[in-house]
C-alpha cells in the first residue's frame, strides 16, 4: 500500500537522520561541561569508625583518598519517644509498605495482635503494591502526604538518608536506651551509614543455594553436602551433568536483584572485597566502585567458564523472579542447583506442596549457603527496614517508634519469620515458639539465618555496599553480567558497568 | 463555552508540560526538588546522548512494526467482516472485542502466552519443540524476539479498536458507488484497489496518526512484559520507559526525565506534521 | 439484523458464504486465542495449570473467589467504575461545549486554540504525571475520586469528534434558530445534540473504554488501598503472586468482564456513531 510504504520511507528517513546526530555519550553528561577525569589509586588502609563513637568528620576531597564522615545526631531530626500520650484517644499512624498480598496477611494478623496488647497507638497498613511503588510514592508526596512510618527495601538506604525526610532510629534508640545487643551484629549495622543507624531491619532474607536432593542422590553425591566454594560447584557440576541426572549443574540469571546485581555485591563481600570505595560507602560518601578489579573479573570468570563448559545454564533476565527456580523444574534440561533468595522458601515450599510442578515435591528441596569465593558462608542482609519519617508530630513519631519496637520484639519476630520464612532480625527469637519448632522440624529454613550470622560486625566489606544510586548501579553490572554470561570478555563488560556506575554516582552525589 | 475544556487542559496538560520544559534544563535532588538549571544545551546533549538514541530507534522499530500490521489486519478484519451474512453481528463483536482490553489485562494474557516457565506456550509440547527459544530463554527474554513479542501483544490490543474504525469508515461508502463498479464489471479485488480503499482514506489517516502515537506512547506493555527489555541490549526500552521505567538508569533523576518527556513530545510533534502534510496531501476528501 | 447500518453491498450465498464463513471462524478463533487461554487458567485449580493449557481438564470457580478476596477486585472494580462514569460525563459535557464553540462559533483565535486543543493529543503521559501529582498533592486530591477524574474531565479526542460531526449540520438550522431569537446553548440542548446522539454515544464508549482502562495515573496518586483501582490492583496481583499464574490470570478476568459487558452491548451503536459524524477529514 502506498501509505504503508510512505510510513516506512519516513520512519527510516529519520532513523538515518537522527543516528547522524549521535554524540556517543552518556545521557548522564547532558549539558554537563566534561570534566578531566584524575586517577589516582585508591588508599587501602580502611579507617573503621567503633560503634558509638564518633570520629572527627573530614571534609571529602577531589582525589580519591579513604574518608571517613560522620553525621552528629544532634543535626538530625531528634526521637520524642515520650511523647505518647499516657490516656485519651489513640494516636493514628499510617504505614506504607510494598508487601506481596501473601505476607500482607502475616502482617495484618500482627498488627491486630498489636492492637489488642494496648490503647495509646492505632496502625493502618497501606499497601502501595510493591517496593517500587512504595519508593515512588514516597519520595514524590509532599511531607504532609507521607506517612509515619515507610518500609523501604535495603539498597534504599543511602538515598533515604539523604533526603532529609526521616529521623533515624539510632536516636530512638538512644533516647530510650533500647537495648540491642539480641540484634544479629550483622543485621543492624547494614542500616548503618557515616556513624548513624538510620532504619531498623524487619524483613530479611538472603539468596541460599537452592538443590534437589533426587538429583544429588541420583548423581552418587551426598544430598545433605551441598558446595561451598565455587571450586566446589565446579565439582558438583561436573559430577550431575557426567552422571546425567540433570542436563546442568546450576542455573544463572542476570536479575537486577538477583545474579546480575545482588549477587555480586554478596560475592564481594564472601571474598572479603570492598564493593565501591570509603568502606563501602559506609565511613563516606562513596564516589566510586571498585568491582572492575582484579577480583571482580576473575570470580566472574569462573563462573562463565561454569556456562562455557556446560555445566551451568544462563536462563536470561529473570524478570519475575522465577525463572531460575523454574529451571530446577524443567523436564527436559533441568538444571540441579540454583541461587535465589530464601525470602522465596516458604512460597516455592507451598507451590511445590501444591503440586503446581508435576515431578518435584517439597521434600526433594534442599538449601544450602550461597556458595561463592573460598566457601566463606556469610552473606549480605536483603530485605527491607522500617524508617520513621520526621514532621509528622511528636506524639505520631512516639507512636511509630512503640510499633517499630513491637515489630522486632522476639516473640513477634518469631511468628513473623515462621510464617513468612523471612530471617529474624534478633537471636532470641529463634528461641521461643514458633521459630524454634520450625527451625528443630525443617532445618532448611536455618540455612539462611546462620549465613546472616556469620557477618562479622564493624566489617564495612562483610555489610554491602552504600551507594545513592545503587539500583541503577545494580541495573549496570546486570548488563555486564548478562554480556558476560552470554560469552562476552569479562575485564571490558565489568570496565564498561564500573564506568557507567561511577557516572551514576557521581551524577548522584552532584545532585543530592 | 470553551471554558471547562480550556481550564482543565491548561491546568492539567499545557502548564505541566510548560513546566516540564523547564525542568528539562536543570538537575534535581532524587526527590525531585531543589533543582537547578544546568543549562538548556542539556536537551541537546540528551537528544544525542546513547541512551536516548537507542531509545528512539527502538521505539521507531516498534512502531514501524505495530502501524503497518495493525493497518492491514485492522482494514482485512473489517473487509472480512463486511459481507450481509447470518450472524455476522457475532463475527462483529469478537473481532471488536480486543478494545475492551486494557493495556494491563492485555499484557497480563500475552505474559501468560510467552512466559517461559509459566507460560502457555512454553507447557504446550510441541510448541516448544519445534521453537526452542520459547523455552529458553524465552520469547520475552531472547533480545531478538523481545519486541516482536510486544509488538505482537499491542498489535493484538489494538485490533478491536481499528476494527471498528475501519468497519465505519467502510459503511460510510455509498453503496451506489460500489454498485456502479460491479456494473462496470469491475472483480472484487479490483473493486478494493480502486474503489474502497480510496475512500478509505480519511478513516485511514486518522488510523495511521492514532497508531502512531500510541506506539509511541506505549509503556504498560513494556513495563508488564520485559521491564525494559533483556539484558545486554535492552531492546524493548522504548521512549516512554527510558523516561519513567523502573530500570532506567535516568530513574530518580527528575530534570533528564522531563528532557526525555518533552523531547518525545516534540518527536511526536514532528512526526504528526510529516503525516499530515505526507500523506494527507494524498488523501481524498468526499 | 437488517437495520442499513449491518448491510452491505453484497451478501454471498452457497459456496461463497461457506468459504465466507470458514474463514471468520478461524480468524476469529486466532484473535480470541488469548482469552482462551486466560479464561481456561483461571477456572483450573493449581496443580492442573501447568499441564495442558490449551485444554480445559479441569474445573473450579473457586479461583476466581480467590482472586476476588485476595486481590479485594470487588472494592477496585467499584473505584474504576465510578472514575469511569465521572470522567466520560464530564468529557462529553465538555467535549460537546467547545467542539459547538469551534465548530459554530466565531472568535478571534479560533484556529489557534484548536491547533492547541489537538497538539494536547500529543503530550504524552510522562511529560504530565509527575508535575500534575504535585499539582494534585498540594490540593490534598491524593486518594480522592476529585484526583483520580479531574485531570481528564476534558480530552481533545472527543473535542476533535464532535466538532467534525457539528461540521456537518447544515447551515440553514442554525439560521432558522437565530432568526426564531433562540440562543446558543438552547439552540445546542434542542436541535444539535439530539442530532448528534449517535455521535455523543461513541464519544462516551471510548470515553468510558479509555477512563476504566487507565494505568499509570492511578497507581500513582492512590496511596490508600481502599481507592485503588481495578487496574492498579491487577498489577499489584501480577507482581506478587505469578507463582500462581491461575489466580492471576482469574483478577484478568475479572477486570476485564465489565468492560466486556458495556462494549457487547454497545458495540453497533459504536459504528453508527463514528459513521455518523464520520472520521473523515
Amino acid at each position: 500500500m502506498r501509505l504503508v510504504r510512505r510510513r516506512v520511507a519516513v520512519g527510516l528517513g529519520g532513523c538515518l537522520l537522527v543516528a547522524a546526530c549521535g554524540s556517543g555519550r552518556s545521557i548522564l553528561d547532558a549539558g554537563n561541561e566534561p570534566v578531566p577525569t584524575t586517577t589516582s589509586p585508591p588508599s587501602t588502609t580502611p579507617v573503621t569508625a567503633p560503634p558509638g563513637q564518633t570520629l572527627p568528620s573530614t571534609i571529602p576531597t577531589t582525589t580519591v583518598v579513604q574518608t571517613t564522615t560522620t553525621t552528629p545526631l544532634d543535626s538530625l531530626p531528634p526521637c520524642p519517644v515520650d511523647a505518647l500520650p499516657t490516656e485519651g484517644e489513640p494516636v493514628q499512624i499510617t504505614f506504607w509498605h510494598g508487601f506481596g498480598t501473601e505476607i500482607e496477611q502475616t502482617l495484618l494478623a500482627l498488627t491486630e495482635e498489636y492492637h489488642a496488647s494496648q490503647d495509646a497507638v492505632r496502625v493502618t497498613l497501606q499497601n502501595q503494591g510493591g517496593y517500587r511503588q512504595t519508593i515512588d510514592k514516597f519520595f514524590q508526596s509532599g511531607q504532609d502526604s507521607r506517612p509515619q512510618l515507610v518500609s523501604m527495601p535495603e539498597y534504599m538506604l543511602q538515598q533515604t538518608a539523604d533526603s532529609s525526610t526521616v529521623i533515624p532510629v539510632g536516636a530512638c534508640i538512644e533516647a530510650s536506651d533500647y537495648d540491642t545487643a539480641a540484634f544479629l551484629p550483622g543485621v543492624l549495622e547494614a542500616y548503618r551509614t557515616s556513624g548513624v543507624q538510620w532504619a531498623m531491619p524487619f524483613n530479611v532474607s538472603d539468596p541460599v543455594l537452592y538443590y534437589n536432593r533426587r538429583t544429588f542422590e541420583a548423581a552418587g553425591l551426598d544430598p545433605d553436602d551441598p558446595p561451598l566454594s565455587i571450586e566446589e560447584l565446579r565439582a558438583t557440576s561436573q559430577a550431575i551433568v557426567d552422571s546425567g541426572a540433570a542436563r546442568y549443574g546450576i542455573a544463572f540469571d542476570s536479575g537486577v536483584d538477583s545474579g546480575g546485581g545482588w549477587f555480586l555485591e554478596q560475592w564481594f563481600a564472601k571474598a572479603g572485597e570492598l564493593y565501591a570505595d570509603n568502606g563501602n560507602g559506609r565511613l563516606g560518601r562513596a564516589t566510586r566502585v571498585l568491582y572492575s578489579g582484579p577480583s571482580g573479573v576473575e570470580l566472574l570468570s569462573a563462573v562463565q567458564s561454569l556456562i562455557a563448559d556446560g555445566l551451568a545454564v544462563y536462563v536470561g533476565d529473570n524478570p519475575n523472579g522465577q525463572d531460575a527456580l523454574l529451571k530446577l523444574a524443567d523436564p527436559v534440561n533441568a538444571a540441579a542447583m540454583t541461587i535465589s533468595s530464601s525470602g522465596a522458601l516458604g512460597t516455592v515450599i507451598n507451590v511445590l506442596d501444591g503440586g503446581l510442578i508435576p515431578n518435584i515435591t517439597s521434600a526433594d528441596l534442599g538449601i544450602g549457603p550461597m556458595p561463592g569465593p573460598d566457601g566463606n558462608p556469610l552473606a549480605l542482609v536483603g530485605g527491607a527496614s522500617l524508617y520513621i519519617v520526621a514532621e509528622k508530630g511528636d506524639a505520631e513519631a512516639a507512636a511509630a517508634w512503640d510499633y517499630v519496637q513491637y515489630l522486632v520484639d522476639a516473640q513477634v519476630q518469631s511468628k513473623w519469620a515462621a510464617a513468612t520464612g523471612y530471617v529474624p532480625v534478633r537471636e532470641d527469637a529463634t528461641e521461643v515458639d514458633p521459630l524454634r519448632a520450625l527451625y528443630a522440624t525443617d532445618p532448611r529454613f536455618l540455612v539462611a539465618y546462620d549465613t546472616v550470622r556469620a557477618a562479622p560486625p564493624n566489617d564495612p566489606s562483610a555489610l554491602g555496599p552504600v551507594v545513592g544510586p545503587l539500583r541503577e548501579v545494580r541495573s549496570a553490572t546486570a548488563g555486564a553480567v548478562a554480556a558476560i554470561f552470554a560469552g562476552a570478555d569479562v575485564a571490558t563488560s565489568l570496565a564498561a558497568a564500573a564506568q557507567q556506575s561511577d557516572a551514576l554516582i557521581t551524577d548522584y552525589n552532584a545532585r543530592n | 463555552m470553551l471554558a471547562p475544556s480550556l481550564a482543565i487542559l491548561v491546568a492539567f496538560v499545557l502548564y505541566p508540560l510548560g513546566r516540564a520544559v523547564w525542568l528539562g534544563q536543570t538537575r534535581c535532588n532524587a526527590q525531585g526538588e531543589d533543582c537547578r538549571s544546568n543549562g538548556w544545551d542539556q536537551y541537546v546533549d540528551v537528544a544525542r546522548s546513547e541512551e536516548f538514541q537507542q531509545a528512539l530507534l527502538v521505539t521507531a522499530k516498534f512502531a514501524l512494526i505495530t502501524v503497518p500490521l495493525g493497518i492491514v489486519l485492522g482494514v482485512g478484519l473489517a473487509v472480512l467482516a463486511d459481507k450481509y451474512l447470518r450472524g455476522i453481528g457475532i463475527f462483529r463483536a469478537i473481532f471488536s472485542s480486543t478494545i475492551a482490553t486494557s493495556v494491563a489485562v492485555a499484557s497480563l494474557m500475552w505474559l501468560f502466552l510467552l512466559e517461559p516457565s509459566v507460560g502457555v506456550l512454553s507447557n504446550v509440547g510441541w510448541i516448544s519443540d519445534a521453537f526452542p527459544v520459547v523455552k529458553s530463554p524465552g520469547l520475552l527474554n531472547d533480545t531478538g524476539t523481545a519486541l516482536w513479542s510486544i509488538a505482537l501483544t499491542s498489535v493484538w490490543a489494538g485490533l478491536g479498536f481499528t476494527f471498528i474504525l475501519v468497519t465505519a469508515g467502510l459503511q460510510g461508502i455509498p453503496r451506489d458507488l460500489h454498485e456502479a463498479a460491479v456494473v462496470d464489471g469491475a472483480g472484487g479485488v479490483r473493486r478494493f484497489w480502486n474503489v474502497t480503499l480510496p475512500l478509505l482514506g480519511p478513516t485511514l489517516l486518522f488510523v495511521v496518526i492514532v497508531l502512531t502515537t500510541r506506539a509511541f506512547q506505549a509503556y504498560g506493555e513494556v513495563d508488564l512484559l520485559t521491564n525494559g527489555g533483556p539484558q545486554p541490549t535492552d531492546p524493548t526500552t522504548t521512549l516512554t520507559y527510558l523516561t519513567y521505567g523502573g530500570t532506567s538508569i535516568i530513574n530518580n533523576n527528575l530534570g533528564l526525565q522531563a528532557a526525555t518527556a518533552v523531547l518525545l513530545f516534540v518527536v511526536l510533534l514532528g512526526l504528526s506534521v510529516l503525516q499530515l502534510a505526507g500523506i494527507g496531501r494524498r488523501v481524498h476528501y468526499g | 439484523m437488517t437495520s442499513d447500518a449491518t448491510t452491505t453491498y453484497d451478501s454471498p450465498s452457497g459456496w461463497r458464504a461457506v468459504g465466507r464463513y470458514g474463514l471468520l471462524v478461524v480468524v476469529s478463533a486466532m484473535v480470541l486465542f488469548p482469552v482462551y487461554t486466560t479464561v481456561v487458567a483461571a477456572l483450573k485449580p493449581g496443580n492442573k495449570v501447568l499441564e495442558n493449557p490449551l485444554i480445559p481438564d479441569a474445573f473450579t470457580l473457586e479461583v476466581l473467589g480467590d482472586a476476588w478476596t485476595e486481590g479485594r477486585l470487588g472494592r477496585f472494580l467499584l473505584n474504576s467504575l465510578i472514575v469511569a462514569v465521572i470522567i466520560t460525563v464530564a468529557q462529553v459535557v465538555t467535549a460537546v461545549l467547545s467542539a459547538y464553540a469551534f465548530a459554530l462559533l466565531q472568535f478571534p483565535g479560533r484556529t489557534v486554540l484548536f491547533v492547541v486543543f489537538l497538539a494536547t493529543l500529543l503530550v504524552p503521559i510522562e511529560a504530565t504525571l509527575v508535575v500534575n501529582r504535585r499539582t494534585v498533592d498540594s490540593l490534598g486530591w491524593l486518594n480522592s475520586y476529585a484526583g483520580l477524574t479531574v485531570p481528564f474531565l476534558a480530552a481533545a479526542f472527543g473535542t476533535f469528534l464532535m466538532r467534525q460531526v457539528f461540521l456537518t449540520l447544515p447551515r440553514d438550522l442554525r439560521d432558522a434558530a437565530a432568526i426564531d431569537g433562540v440562543g446558543h446553548l438552547g439552540f445546542l440542548r434542542h436541535v444539535a445534540v439530539p442530532l448528534v446522539r449517535p455521535t455523543i454515544g461513541a464519544m462516551a464508549l471510548f470515553g468510558f473504554l479509555g477512563a476504566f482502562s487507565q494505568y499509570l495515573w492511578p497507581n500513582l496518586i492512590t496511596t490508600e488501598t481502599d481507592m485503588y483501582t481495578v487496574q492498579s490492583g491487577l498489577r499489584q496481583l501480577s507482581e506478587s503472586r505469578l507463582d500462581q499464574p491461575n489466580l492471576v490470570m482469574a483478577g484478568v478476568i475479572i477486570a476485564a468482564v465489565p468492560i466486556a459487558v458495556v462494549l457487547l452491548i454497545f458495540q453497533r451503536q459504536l459504528v453508527r456513531g463514528l459513521t455518523a459524524g464520520g472520521v473523515k477529514g
